[in-house]
């Protein structure tokens, strides 16, 4: 955190439309302020037109490749992903050997032969020694420890991404939302500049970087491993469907940008080829946090608009069954009290459809959006408690921050900074 | 991607050389399509078959399998309004067990857990789902799927019900589900039957093989 102003970074689409290059207040609740292209008065019209195109565009690829927009929501992504992978693995741990180990039904030969057909990428079929399994358990909780934290992220975000598959592709038929949303976010947040606040990264930048060697031995680390991979047959460079590309592909080009970026920071250091990678770099953020952005709306939008078909969502009746679920109702007293009141269960059901097919609607107006944040956080909250899926919840908290406006996020960053103060530690963030 | 510009710079008023900008503009271009195809195919693969997905099914499948799928019908269209229990019963040499209700044993686990684990709330209730995907009305597999199903679901059973019975090894197993549909609410006007309704899958026989790794 700097204490100056952002640019544009409240939620991402609804930041998109703010993006003339000119600095918003921090403060969500001021007045947006005015279009930074002249007034529109009437004639002559042609010019005009064409000059504020032109300025449009100009400021677009600008704000484009400038430098990375919503660096609060993609740290607060990264940390939220990063907690509810670690939650889980840690959570799991007294299981992990019958979900993903040893013991599991889903024995080494079934999921290979699983694996055979999907083509899915998992290093924990690579040996069947228990050494390997467990530690690559081990490996996989600091790897989530190592995001969150936002420790060398360019590296700790691809050995996340490579934990997170091969966790969950070892044995996809126990995973559910929670999981699946963490999947995707895991590949998506390695292409994002999710680093630049709250993180180790930050903190040491801040104090004039340095430490360059321990990203050589990561890089040494990273290359060493992934030949390894690669002459052992388990990496390759072409994949089994369209687009035909292998994970090789993706690692060995991040791992060369890797080198790329530092020869030319030394080479360079304040020169053009330096100022073109980051530029680079920036641009692919922006695509990640539209990806970012636009699988949260697609989750919303999926599961409203299928329910609009479900004639118990039609009756109001919907919410009545999942609280009568043997599954999902840890605490059937609870789940009895509320399923029991019709009115409760009709505007909860319908509640949540509207929402839920309303979200991507609202994105235009910040305001709006801001609200029915709230609610969906709130709903997640409840489900959390009352269907029993806690690590599912916080996960679907973790996506909807992506939207969280920029001024509610400092706010919490400084909340949890003055905790952490009061426990008597260093502040993370920076 | 370590110190990018002072954060809270202005933008970069910097003006590029022709090189610079080449590499800007393409690298900017190839990302902005390659985002667009991306999301465009997620898109696809979450709509309701269309004319698009059909014509585009090789490039859809191929992108979103199998690191990209996803499934967003949560309760849609409508939740699940029914509690399948699954029950097993084993068979050695001594004679026939009694049933044993497995899913009776994740509910006891769940019930006034506020964090309950994936072995009791998912391990077993979608091993079920997988099976029934990947069976016919009369039990017999679907393709490659469903002995896969069939022996993960097995195993499963196997797991908690041990290796032996009365003494005897185990030599066969059999499961069936108990299906019962919650009942209406209470200001229903609809009323239906709550009593379960079985489904029986044949004896399937054990040997120590379908023991590896289980302990």
């Amino acid at each position: 955190m700097t204490g100056q102003p952002e640019t544009g970074t409240e939620g991402l689409l609804a930041g998109i439309p703010r993006q003339g290059g000119q600095p918003a207040p921090a403060d969500p609740t001021a007045v947006a302020p005015a279009p930074a292209v002249a007034p529109p008065s009437p004639p002559p019209l042609r010019p005009r037109l064409g000059a504020q195109l032109r300025d449009a565009v100009s400021a677009g690829c600008t704000a484009f490749s400038a430098r990375p927009l919503a660096r609060h929501q993609a740290a607060v992504v990264r940390i939220g992903f990063a907690l509810v992978f670690t939650l889980h693995l840690l959570r799991e741990w007294p299981h992990r050997r019958v979900l993903y180990g040893d013991r599991s039904p889903w024995s080494p030969g079934l999921v290979r032969d699983l694996l055979g057909d999907t083509h899915a990428f998992t290093v924990l079929v690579w040996r069947d020694e228990g050494w390997w399994f467990e530690g690559c358990y081990l490996l996989a909780i600091l790897a989530g420890v190592l995001l969150l934290l936002g420790w060398r992220t360019r590296f700790s975000s691809v050995f996340f991404l490579v934990a997170v598959v091969s966790v969950q592709n070892r044995n996809i038929l126990v995973g559910d939302g929670g999981d699946n949303i963490v999947h995707l976010m895991a590949i998506y947040l390695v292409f994002t500049r999710c680093a630049e606040v709250w993180s180790l990264d930050a903190r040491r930048r801040a104090r004039g970087g340095g430490g360059d060697a321990v990203g050589v031995l990561l890089w040494v680390l990273g290359g060493a491993l992934l030949t390894a991979a690669q002459l052992t047959g388990h990496l390759t460079w072409r994949g089994d469907g369209w687009p035909y590309l292998g994970w090789s592909v993706l690692f060995w080009t991040l791992w060369a940008f890797a080198a790329l970026w530092w020869l030319v920071g030394r080479r360079w250091p304040g020169g053009e080829p330096r100022a073109v990678l980051d530029a680079l770099a920036t641009m692919l953020h922006h695509c990640a946090m539209v990806v970012i952005a636009a699988q949260v709306v697609l989750v919303y939008s999926t599961a409203g608009w299928y329910k609009v078909q479900g004639s118990r969502w039609q009756d109001g009746s919907a919410l009545y069954y999942p609280l009568h679920l043997d599954y999902f109702t840890p605490w059937p007293g609870l789940s009895a009290l509320l399923g029991g009141s019709a009115v409760l269960v009709f505007v909860c059901s319908y509640g949540t459809v509207l929402v839920q097919v309303a979200f991507p609607f609202t994105l235009v107006n910040r305001r709006v959006k801001n609200v029915l944040l709230a609610v969906m956080i709130t709903e997640h909250l409840a489900i959390a408690v009352l269907l029993g899926l806690p690590i599912f919840s916080l996960a679907m908290v973790a996506a909807d921050a992506v939207f969280l406006p920029t001024g509610a996020l400092l706010w919490l960053g400084g909340r949890v900074r003055s905790v952490l103060g009061a426990a008597g530690r260093r502040p993370v963030a920076t | 991607m370590t110190d990018a510009d002072e954060p809270g710079e202005p933008a970069a008023e910097r003006a590029w050389s022709r090189p610079a900008l080449a590499v800007l503009v393409g690298g900017g271009a190839a990302l902005v399509l390659g985002t667009a195809v991306f999301l465009g195919l997620v898109f696809l693969s979450v709509a309701p078959p269309n004319s698009l997905s059909q014509r585009y099914q090789s490039q859809v499948d191929g992108l979103v399998y199998p690191e990209f799928e996803q499934n967003w019908k949560l309760f849609a269209p409508d939740p699940l309004q029914q509690n399948i229990s699954v029950e097993a019963r084993l068979r050695s040499a001594a004679g026939d067990g009694a049933w044993v209700d497995l899913t009776a044993q994740d509910i006891a686990a769940i019930r006034g857990n506020p964090i309950p684990s994936h072995v009791d709330q998912n391990l077993l209730r979608r091993a079920w789902d997988f099976y029934d995907g990947s069976h016919t009305s009369d039990e017999n597999p679907v393709g490659q799927r469903g002995g896969l199903a069939q022996e993960y679901l097995k195993r499963i059973a196997l797991q908690r019900l041990g290796r032996s019975l009365d003494g005897a090894p185990v030599t066969g197993i059999e499961l069936r589900s108990a299906t019962t549909a919650v009942a209406p609410p209470p200001w229903s006007t609809q009323q239906w039957s709550t009593a379960p309704q079985y489904r029986q899958l044949p004896w399937w026989p054990v040997s120590t093989a379908d023991y590896g790794g289980l302990s």
